[in-house]
């Protein structure tokens, strides 16, 4: 009997733990709206990292293969790894597209390890550069 | 000077010093959560660790990639150490392998992401820079100074043709 228990603990552990794996690598579905921004500049601060001001370097930046990501307007901030179904993410043609704008998108959001993940479903719209920061900051760098 | 220019001369001042036989030894950028870092870790496709879609070779170059450590963390690396470039290149013939990554850990409440400065294959192969994006360019640009790409690159040059440098066709800054 005590061996029995023993299996049966060891089973309901197990599931438990494929439970808890599959929750944590379960995405949730969000919509977001924000600006697309270069994840190097904007996270680290090295320069101004916004709008219009920063286009041109957000533009060198991707092309260059760095992340692209959604600066949210609720507060977070979401890497961008896959968008309306292309699985590239680097240097993708479509994303170069919509540096600095302001689009609203629907996703999956995946979080691990202090990273919000989204990949992009669909794009609901595209308002492009509105965020005018030029006026103040000039062209960064 | 603003961080950024500061970032890359204390980069470069860096190599200069220590001269490429030591190079092996990240250097600080005096980003606010910096953590100068060496560890052994896995080269994962970001999206095939997070979702299970896996293509072959981590996407070819194609996809961001990321360092799984032996604890499960997951860094996004980010940065490499040219100017304006990812890692990409510089980790895509890793894909699947574990390397030594000498590096930054940018530790930051909106966001974890790391930047490589140099790699190896683990545990003793060849250091090398991690400026292959720059070392590609060249391969794919002869004849161009690959330390200017962001002004000689086509893509850029079609981009910023198209949209302006504030990204709003029609508008320019003033001179």
């Amino acid at each position: 009997m005590g061996r029995l228990r023993g299996l049966f603990v060891g089973a309901l552990a197990a599931l438990m733990l494929i439970a808890g794996n599959a929750d944590a690598a379960a995405p949730k579905r969000v919509k977001v709206s924000g600006e697309i921004v270069d994840t190097w500049c904007y996270i680290t601060e090295i320069m101004y990292a916004l709008g219009s001001a920063h286009h041109r370097c957000a533009i060198w930046c991707a092309v260059g293969g760095i992340p692209v990501s959604l600066k949210g307007n609720d507060g977070n901030t979401y890497m961008v790894l896959k968008m309306e179904g292309d699985g590239t993410n680097v240097a993708n043609p479509a994303v170069l597209k919509i540096q600095s704008h302001e689009v609203s998108v629907e996703g999956d959001l995946y979080e691990r390890d202090g990273v919000k993940y989204l990949i992009v479903t669909q794009v609901h719209d595209d308002k492009g550069v509105v965020n005018m920061t030029h006026k103040e900051y000039g062209v960064q760098p | 000077m603003n961080r950024f220019f500061r970032g890359v001369a204390f980069a470069v001042a860096g190599m200069v010093t220590l001269g490429i036989a030591a190079a092996q030894a990240a250097d600080g950028w005096g980003i606010e959560g910096e953590k100068i870092v060496r560890y052994d870790a896995k080269v994962v496709d970001l999206l095939c660790e997070l979702t299970g879609d896996c293509p072959a070779n981590c996407g070819g170059g194609k996809r961001q990639l990321g360092l799984l450590k032996a604890d499960g963390t997951l860094w996004p690396v980010a940065k490499n150490n040219d100017p304006f470039a990812g890692a990409t290149d510089d980790l895509i013939e890793f894909c699947g392998k574990t390397i030594t990554a000498d590096g930054l850990e940018i530790h930051n409440p909106k966001m974890k992401i790391f930047q490589l400065q140099f790699k190896r294959l683990a545990p003793d192969g060849k250091w090398a820079r991690a400026n292959w994006f720059t070392r590609n360019w060249a391969e794919r640009n002869p004849g161009k100074d690959a330390d200017s790409w962001i002004w000689e690159d086509e893509t850029v040059k079609k981009l910023i043709a198209e949209d302006g440098v504030l990204g709003v066709p029609g508008l320019k800054p003033k001179e």
